[in-house]
């Protein structure tokens, strides 16, 4: 009896140790990341066990058209239409699943409206490879995002 | 045992601490001002330009379309030896063409896509089937007639496209293809030595999320015979985003509205074609005899999404043509160039009238 209660702690404690050393390697993720284009600056954070990214700087913040704060009138979703895109939530219900990869999530498009089922991959510390693809990882297009760090 | 019960507690607990953080996340307010002073963590921050620009139509990576022409006549000649500019050729076979229409799939799939290299692999089959009114009768001897009705034109062909950025503002654009055509069927497919070849490169500048334009040269088919031509890309999107153009000129011109991020219209021009081996013509030589076909569409497209990344497309104008001539070529498959200014003489000098055309087609577009 005595070993098998030694033999669960083990068990346990393995799994405690595991689950926290997967936690702190996903959160990697969190920061803020610039987009290829330079167009955008994204937050990473952590909320539950999932991670979300939303817009927080926009190269060009005003609509052209409007004069006024850029809102995601591509948004196939009339009721989101007036939404501002600065604060927008891009990467949605990422999870991490080890090596490397948070997967589950989608990415959106403030551009086209659409959302793409997405992979994201830390290259470095600095670097990610943020996949957007349609059904099957071959039919998708992957962008390179680098992390950035706040002026004090 | 004690032991295994206080982290059992803990493991739970910790379970249900996590759970409890989750719930009660509340969205705090942001101050963005905080995100406009910032560094590259490693230093670098080299970017690369991006193939699109805003509002261009969207890139397919499956399209499947059919393409209809309405009647026009045609009128061929006998297969012989004509000056390349012989104007008064007496027809040695005339026919009504009812219809002509066919299947065209296109598959475009990326081998590699990231910011700094962008390489497509794909493939196309065309078809073009010629349905004759009934008061046309062939010509006794095998004649090009007959072989267009038999088993109608086909292309198959493999592409590569390479964009290649150099950095934020400049990028190269290569393109290569092959392309089997010719009076074959999938029982009977034409010898890989009559493939043709076609290339473009191109260098060019994206100043802007809303412009890019490019200049190079390319080798190819499209009106039919071989050439050697510069082209010119530019695209062009309005700062109001509700106009612009796709233009690669000479092969295309045109000027886009955009309704919004899903629904568009063009209105241009495409100059369409390739030479095609056809077998089965009884000819006054031992060679082989190609036809050149290039036209000239005049069209109005209208674009929109059907549902999620599906999109669909109906396009209308006139088919005027420029070519339908043909010539002879080396049993090898070795083509030759006459360009504007070659004076090599003609197999045939044929002629095609115009005919309005429609075009429905369902694609799955890329991100």
């Amino acid at each position: 009896m005595k070993t098998t209660a030694k033999l669960l702690s083990i068990l346990f404690l393995f799994m405690l140790i595991f689950s926290f050393t997967l936690e702190d390697e996903g959160d990697r993720l969190v920061g803020v990341w610039e987009p290829s284009n330079g167009r955008a600056r994204v937050k990473v954070e952590k909320i539950g066990n999932k991670y979300y990214g939303k817009i927080v700087w926009l190269k060009e913040p005003t609509d052209p058209v409007t004069q006024k704060p850029k809102v995601d009138k591509n948004n196939p979703d009339a009721s989101m239409q007036n939404v501002p895109i600065k604060g927008y939530r891009l990467l949605k219900d990422f999870v991490y699943s080890g090596k490397n990869e948070w997967t589950e999530g989608t990415i959106y498009d403030p551009e086209n409206g659409s959302t793409y089922s997405c992979i994201i991959t830390i290259k470095d510390k600095n670097t990610l490879d943020i996949r957007g693809y349609i059904g099957v990882k071959a039919l998708g297009r992957t962008d390179v995002w680098k992390r950035l760090e706040i002026k004090k | 045992m004690k032991y295994f019960i206080l982290l059992l507690f803990f493991f739970i607990g910790s379970a249900l601490f996590a759970q409890t953080d989750s719930t009660q996340k509340v969205e705090e307010e942001e101050d963005y001002s905080a995100y406009e002073n910032v560094t590259s963590s490693d230093g670098q921050n080299k970017s690369f330009c991006n193939p699109k620009i805003f509002d261009l139509s969207p890139a397919r990576f499956i399209s499947i379309a059919w393409d209809h022409q309405l009647p026009y006549d045609i009128k061929l000649s006998k297969p012989g030896f004509y000056p390349k500019d012989s104007s008064n050729v007496v027809p040695y076979e005339t026919a009504n063409v009812n219809s002509t229409s066919g299947i065209r799939l296109f598959a475009n799939i990326p081998v590699i896509s990231s910011n700094k290299f962008l390489w497509q692999l794909g493939l196309n089959y065309w078809n073009m089937k010629y349905v004759f009114s009934e008061n046309t009768t062939p010509t006794p001897n095998a004649g090009l007639i007959q072989q267009l009705q038999n088993d109608g034109l086909t292309t198959m062909g493999l592409h590569s496209t390479v964009y290649k950025p150099l950095n934020d503002k400049q990028f190269i654009l290569m393109q290569v293809s092959a392309d089997l055509s010719g009076n074959y069927t999938f029982s009977n497919i034409q010898d890989l030595k009559y493939t043709k070849y076609s290339a473009s490169i191109l260098w060019g500048k994206r100043p802007n999320d809303r412009k890019q334009w490019a200049v190079g040269l390319t080798r190819t088919y499209r009106v039919g015979q071989l050439n050697f031509l510069p082209i010119v890309l530019y695209n062009w999107t309005a700062p109001n985003r509700k106009w612009g153009t796709e233009i690669l000129f000479p092969a295309r011109v045109h000027v886009r509205k955009n309704f919004n991020a899903r629904s568009l219209v063009m209105a241009g021009y495409e100059l369409e074609g390739q030479s095609y081996r056809i077998g089965g013509v009884t000819l006054p030589v031992d060679k082989e005899l190609e036809l050149r076909r290039g036209e000239l569409r005049l069209r109005l497209e209208y674009q929109r999404q059907l549902m999620g990344f599906i999109w669909g497309t109906i396009q209308a104008g006139y088919r005027f043509n420029y070519s339908y001539n043909a010539d002879y070529t080396e049993k090898d498959g070795s083509d030759f160039f006459r360009g504007f200014v070659g004076t090599q003489e003609y197999a045939m000098i044929n002629k095609l009238g115009g005919a309005p055309y429609f075009n429905i087609g369902i694609h799955l577009v890329s991100p």
